[in-house]
C-alpha cells in the first residue's frame, strides 16, 4: 500500500451507516481508511488508539453520532473528552495531535464520511508516516 | 483445539466481482492458519447462497464464519439465522463490509482488492477470538402500571385491558379523567370533552381486568423491565369506597368551605367533597388539610349525615406493593403562572384570567353554570386574548394555546351577541389539517388578530382594563372588559419526583426525556417504562390518546404472557477478580445498569439494563470490564490485521 493506515472506528449506529451511505453514493475516498465497527464511540478507549499506532497505524479516526444524538446518550462526549487528553499527551511524546481526530457523521451523512474521511486521508499524508519515538 | 475457519467471500453479481479480484482474497484467506475453507460464491444473500453456506457449514465441520460482503446492517440477521439453522452460534458469524465500505468508495481495483483482503484477514483474525453467546431469556410479569389517568393513562390502559392484560391505573387526584374532564367543548369538533370521555371512564371502572387506584401516589420501583414491584401509597380518604354509594348527603351539612380547584378556585367547595358533580368514582374524599375534625377540633357534620356509615375519620395511608412488568407515566403537566410576569397584572387586575379559568367559567357545571361574567356580574363587551405567555421564558411553543384561544373566542362570539374580541398574538400555530378551519371562522365573524409580538401591557382603568401594544412599530392601546392569557404549559411538579423514582432522565425544560424524539417519543431510556401524553411535552388530545396506545401496543408486543423476554445478547461483563472497586463505571453507565455488590465490593452488570455501548469498558481502569463480543482482544486482531 502506498500511504500509512489510518484505522478508523465506526459507531454502530451512526458512522458505520454514514460510511455505508458514502458506499451507496459511490463517493470516493483512500483506501487507507480502515473502518472497524464498535457499537458506541464511548467504547473507544486510549488503548484502541495506542494500540493502533502501536502496530504501525499513522492516523486514528474515531466517529459517533453528534452531539446529542448518541444511540447510548453520551458515549460520544465520554470519547471526546478522553480523546482530548489522550491527545495532549501524545504531544508531550511528539506524536502529532492531529493524528487522533474526533468527529461526528450521522447515518444519513454519507457526503460527511466522505468529506471527513477525505480530509483526514490529507493530514496524514502531510503528516507522513508515524514514527513512534519510543518504539521497540 | 484448532478452529475450524470457513470464509466465503460474496461477489454480490458486478458490485463486488467487478471492482475487486475475488479470486485473490479466496486466495488471501486460505493462507490464514485455521482456515479450512475459502470460497467465493456469486450472491451469498440468494436462497442458493445461503444452502450453499449451510452445506459448506455441515460439510466443514465449521466453527468459525467470516463472510466478506455487503453491510452488515443488510443482511447478517439473515446470516446469523442460517449459522443457527445448521447448529452454529450465530455469534460465532463476523461479517466484514467490502462493498459499501470498500468496493464502491475504491476507485482503483489493485487498492481495493488490498483493502479488502485486509478486512478479510482482520475478520478471520478477530472470529477465532469470538465466543458463542447464548439468547438470553427472563420470566416476566404481563400486569401493567399505568400512572395519570388523563386522555394519553385512560387509551394505555383501555388498550392493555382489551387484550385481557391486568392494569393498575394509578391517579393522585380522588378522580380519574384528567385535565380533559374540565373542558366543557374541545377544538375543533367542538366536541363536548366529559361526554367524550364518559364511556371510556365507565369502562376503566367496570372492566375486571382493570384496577383503578384513585388518591394515590408512586413512592418507589425496584427491578427491571418484565419484573418491575412498586409501591404505591394509598392516600386515606376517610370515606369507605365500599359503603359510599355517592348520595352526596354528607357535603351540606359540612362547615368548612375552601376553595376549588377544580374550578381553578373561581368556586367553593366543602372539606368533604368530590371534585365535580359527576366525577368517578363518585365518592367523596375528606381534605385532611381543612376538615375540622381531622385538624383536633370538634366536628361530626358529616358522619352524622352519612346514611351509610361510610365515614371512616380513622381512616389511614396505606402502602401496597405490586408486580408489574412495564410502566407507563402519563402524569400530564401544568400550566406556567403567569403572575410572575408583572406586565399582565395577572392576580393583581379583576378579569385577567388564563385560559383555563375561561374554559371554567364557559363549563355548564363550572362556578357561573356556563355564563361567561366579569367579577361584578356584568357580560363583558370586550375581551382580548394575549398568546404566548411565558413562550419566551419557558422557551418553547406548547402549540395548543392558539388552538384553545381560537376556541374560546369562538365560544365568546357565540355565547355573548355582540361581543367585541381581539387577538394579540405573536405567531399562530394551527398546524393540523383541520385546525384552520375554526380560525378562519372566527376572523370571519369579527375577531380581530392583533400581531404585536409580545409586547403587551395590561393595566387597570376605573374598573376595566387597557392593553397598551405595539403593531406596526406604532404604540396602541385598547380598552377591554377582560382579558385572557394563553400561559405556556410546563411540567407538572411530580415529573421531577417521579423521575428520581424511577432513575430516569428529564428534558432541559422538565419533562420526560424520551428514547428518541420522533422514532420513539413514548419510550423513555430505561427499558420498561414509557411516558405518554403532556408529561413528554406539550401537546394535544389527539397526539396524547397516539402516545398512549403505541406505549400500550409496544408493551403488548414484547411482554406477553407465558412468553420469556428476550434480552440484549451483546452486554457488558465484570470480572469480579479484577475489579477495584472502584465505581468508575457505574458513574458513567448510562442506564443505571452497573451496581456495587457492597459484601465482595465489586461492581456487577444487570443483564436486563445494559445494552452493551461499551462505555463502561472503555472506562474500567483495570480492565475488568469485558464487552461480549467486542472485547479489546478481538479489536486486537482487527487492528492488527487492518494496518498490516
Amino acid at each position: 500500500m502506498n500511504e500509512p493506515t489510518i484505522v478508523s472506528f465506526l459507531c454502530n449506529w451512526c458512522s458505520y451507516e454514514g460510511a455505508d451511505k458514502a458506499g451507496n453514493a459511490r463517493l470516493e475516498y483512500p483506501a487507507n481508511i480502515r473502518p472497524i465497527r464498535v457499537m458506541c464511540s464511548g467504547r473507544v478507549d486510549t488503548e484502541l488508539v495506542l494500540q493502533a499506532f502501536r502496530e504501525g497505524a499513522s492516523g486514528v479516526l474515531i466517529l459517533g453520532c453528534h452531539p446529542g444524538d448518541c444511540h447510548y446518550k453520551k458515549g460520544n462526549y465520554k470519547t471526546r473528552r478522553r480523546m482530548l487528553l489522550l491527545r495532549k499527551a501524545l504531544a508531550q511524546f511528539g506524536v502529532e495531535p492531529e493524528r487522533v481526530k474526533v468527529d461526528w457523521v450521522a447515518a444519513g451523512e454519507g457526503e460527511r464520511f466522505a468529506k471527513v474521511a477525505n480530509e483526514m486521508a490529507e493530514t496524514i499524508r502531510e503528516l507522513g508516516p508515524l514514527r513512534l519515538p519510543l518504539s521497540g | 483445539m484448532a478452529e475450524r475457519i470457513g470464509v466465503f467471500v460474496c461477489k454480490c453479481g458486478p458490485n463486488i466481482g467487478d471492482r475487486i479480484d475475488v479470486d485473490s482474497v479466496v486466495a488471501e484467506a486460505e493462507g490464514i492458519e485455521d482456515v479450512v475453507t475459502a470460497k467465493s460464491h456469486n450472491l451469498l444473500c440468494s436462497e442458493d447462497g445461503i444452502r450453499f453456506l449451510q452445506e459448506e457449514i455441515r460439510k466443514g465441520g465449521l466453527t468459525r464464519v467470516v463472510i466478506a460482503a455487503c453491510t452488515p446492517k443488510q443482511y447478517e440477521q439473515k446470516f446469523m439465522r442460517a449459522c443457527e439453522g445448521v447448529g452454529l452460534n450465530p455469534y460465532l458469524l463476523q461479517m466484514t463490509n467490502i462493498r459499501e465500505q470498500c468496493a464502491w468508495v475504491t476507485p482503483d481495483p489493485a487498492q481495493a482488492t488490498a483493502k479488502a483482503k485486509s478486512l478479510v484477514r482482520a475478520a478471520t483474525m478477530r472470529a477465532t477470538l469470538q465466543e458463542p453467546i447464548e439468547k438470553k431469556e427472563i420470566e416476566i410479569h404481563p400486569d401493567v402500571l399505568v400512572v395519570g389517568s388523563g386522555v394519553a393513562g385512560l387509551e394505555a390502559t383501555l388498550t392493555l385491558a382489551q387484550k385481557g392484560r391486568k392494569v393498575y391505573l394509578l391517579e393522585k387526584s380522588p378522580c380519574i379523567g384528567g385535565l380533559g374532564a374540565r373542558f366543557e367543548e374541545v377544538y375543533q369538533t367542538m366536541e363536548c370533552a366529559p361526554c367524550m370521555l364518559a364511556p371510556e371512564l365507565q369502562e376503566v371502572l367496570q372492566k375486571e381486568n382493570i384496577e383503578a387506584i384513585t388518591y394515590g401516589e408512586l413512592e418507589g420501583v425496584v427491578g427491571s423491565y418484565g419484573n418491575f414491584t412498586v409501591k404505591i401509597r394509598r392516600k386515606a380518604r376517610y370515606v369507605s369506597e365500599e359503603a359510599c354509594i355517592g348520595c352526596s348527603a354528607c357535603f351540606e351539612p359540612c362547615p368548612v368551605e375552601v376553595s376549588n380547584e377544580f374550578d381553578e378556585g373561581l368556586s367553593k367547595r366543602k372539606a368533604i367533597y368530590i371534585p365535580f358533580a359527576g366525577a368517578l368514582p363518585n365518592v367523596p374524599v375528606i381534605d385532611e388539610a381543612n376538615c375540622i375534625k381531622l385538624k383536633g377540633g370538634e366536628c361530626n357534620a358529616c358522619q352524622e349525615a352519612c346514611p351509610f356509615d361510610a365515614i371512616d375519620f380513622d381512616d389511614q395511608d396505606r402502602i401496597e406493593e405490586k408486580r408489574v412488568g412495564a410502566i407507563i407515566l402519563a402524569t400530564g403537566s401544568t400550566q406556567f403562572n403567569p403572575s410572575s410576569l408583572a406586565q399582565y397584572g395577572y392576580g393583581r387586575f379583576d378579569n385577567v384570567l388564563t385560559g383555563l379559568e375561561l374554559e371554567r367559567l364557559n363549563a355548564s357545571n363550572g362556578p357561573t353554570g356556563g355564563k361567561i361574567l366579569l367579577k361584578d356580574g356584568r357580560e363583558p363587551r370586550s375581551v382580548a386574548f394575549v398568546y404566548c405567555v411565558g413562550r419566551k421564558e419557558k422557551g418553547h411553543c406548547s402549540g395548543i394555546c392558539c388552538m384553545y384561544s381560537v376556541k374560546l373566542a369562538h365560544l365568546l362570539k357565540e355565547k355573548i351577541p355582540g361581543v367585541e374580541v381581539y387577538s394579540f398574538y405573536t405567531d399562530l400555530c394551527l398546524p393540523k389539517k383541520e385546525h384552520q378551519r375554526l380560525y378562519e371562522e372566527v376572523v370571519e365573524k369579527g375577531v380581530e388578530f392583533i400581531r404585536s409580538n409580545g409586547s403587551e401591557r395590561v393595566s387597570r382603568d376605573g374598573k376595566g382594563l387597557v392593553v397598551e401594544y405595539k403593531a406596526d412599530s406604532t404604540s396602541k392601546s385598547l380598552a377591554v372588559d377582560m382579558v385572557v392569557l394563553a400561559p405556556a404549559i410546563e411540567p407538572n411538579p411530580d415529573t421531577a419526583k417521579l423521575a428520581a423514582i424511577l432513575d430516569i432522565p428529564l428534558d432541559e425544560r422538565g419533562f420526560f426525556s424520551e428514547e428518541h424524539p420522533l422514532m420513539k417519543s413514548f419510550g423513555t431510556p430505561l427499558e420498561g417504562v414509557f411516558i405518554a401524553g403532556c408529561c413528554q411535552g406539550p401537546k394535544d388530545i389527539g397526539d396524547a390518546v397516539a402516545q398512549g396506545g403505541a406505549a400500550a401496543g409496544r408493551i403488548l408486543s414484547r411482554l406477553i404472557p407465558g412468553e420469556k423476554l428476550e434480552l440484549e445478547p451483546i452486554v457488558a461483563v465484570i470480572d469480579e477478580e479484577i475489579c477495584g472497586g472502584c465505581n468508575t463505571c457505574i458513574s458513567i453507565c448510562p442506564y443505571s445498569a452497573i451496581s456495587r455488590d457492597e459484601e465482595k465490593k465489586v461492581a456487577v452488570v444487570d443483564d436486563t439494563l445494559c445494552r452493551g455501548c461499551g462505555t463502561c469498558v472503555a472506562a474500567c481502569p483495570t480492565g475488568a470490564a469485558r464487552a461480549k463480543h467486542f472485547t479489546n482482544e478481538e479489536i486486537f486482531a482487527e487492528i492488527r490485521e487492518v494496518v498490516r
